[in-house]
């Protein structure tokens, strides 16, 4: 029998198929809750985790890290409160604590510091004169340039849109996981926003989507 | 001068997408949107490129990553 075989029905009888020692009902029942009420946000997290390791094999090892984890700290969650957020929270803190500092980049810790234009991209500011044209352009690109898009802002920005734009977490929510006061997560969401629009539509320009009418050059260049 | 409410509007547009906004707020936001072509155009932009971000990031986890979380539960509950 293969181990997906023998996952496939998990239950207090797993372990010993497992051949594991058997467990007192208390830890199965605690554990059979988990499974529960945590494994259904596996893709969400998984998910969360390429955002923030950027490769699949950092981010399984992050999200089994967090499941480990919050498995360890489950009695003390309070059920019925948030499990999503608490689990993003561990998510978090486990991405900033051990893969963070694998991969960090210049600049990380200072990057709510940093003016716009020494983030490039600022230029194109005024590239899309045309609103609608903007949106409609916005909405033909491939997910790949969007994904791309995403990946090069700075990690603090990626993060809070994810949150916001993908998950769905409230401002004070983000606050709470990324540790941080509700107007940085505002500013990061800003700016992280504009970064992202500044960059696709610099994409759908170079690929003459939506810029029908507007004339204007687009200028990448970044000041010295 | 004129208050065409847009300046309050564009500064509170990211609130108002995000559902951040208080009833009477978000009102007000939308009431001005069914009357400014711009603005409206503006959170057009907001709406689609959250749209776009969502659709970009859907995933799913591989097959095997449950597999190794129940695994390494029990591994490591009947470690102790």
């Amino acid at each position: 029998m293969t181990l997906s075989m023998v996952l496939e029905r998990p239950g207090p009888d797993l372990d010993e198929r497992l051949g594991l020692s058997v467990m007192t009902t208390d830890a199965i029942e605690m554990r059979d809750l988990f499974e529960e009420q945590a494994l259904p946000f596996i893709d969400q997290l998984y998910a969360a985790a390429m955002r923030m390791t950027r490769n699949p094999s950092d981010a399984q090892d992050l999200v089994q890290d967090t499941f480990v984890k919050a498995f360890a700290a489950f009695a003390q969650f309070e059920q019925g409160t948030n499990l999503k957020a608490w689990l993003y929270r561990i998510l978090t803190n486990t991405f900033i604590n051990t893969y963070r500092k694998k991969q960090r980049e210049p600049f990380q810790g200072t990057i709510d510091d940093l003016e716009d234009w020494q983030l490039g991209g600022a230029e194109s500011r005024t590239a899309m004169s045309n609103r609608s044209a903007e949106a409609e352009a916005i909405d033909h690109l491939p997910d790949s340039a969007v994904k791309d898009a995403l990946q090069s802002i700075p990690e603090d920005f990626r993060l809070a849109v994810y949150f916001a734009d993908v998950e769905g977490f409230s401002y004070q929510e983000i606050a709470e996981i990324m540790k941080t006061p509700i107007g940085t997560v505002m500013s990061r969401l800003h700016r992280g926003r504009r970064l992202l629009r500044d960059l696709l539509a610099g994409y759908a320009q170079e690929r003459g989507l939506g810029t029908a009418g507007t004339g204007q050059t687009h200028n990448r260049s970044t000041p010295a | 001068m004129t208050d065409c409410g847009c300046e309050k509007a564009k500064a509170e547009l990211e609130e108002y997408l995000h559902n951040e906004l208080c009833g009477a707020d978000a009102s007000d936001i939308r009431e001005h949107l069914a009357h400014c072509a711009d603005c409206n155009d503006e959170h057009l932009v907001g709406r689609t490129l959250t749209e776009a971000v969502q659709r970009a990031c859907r995933e799913m986890a591989p097959e095997d990553l449950r597999d190794q979380v129940l695994l390494k539960l029990r591994t490591i509950q009947s470690g102790h």
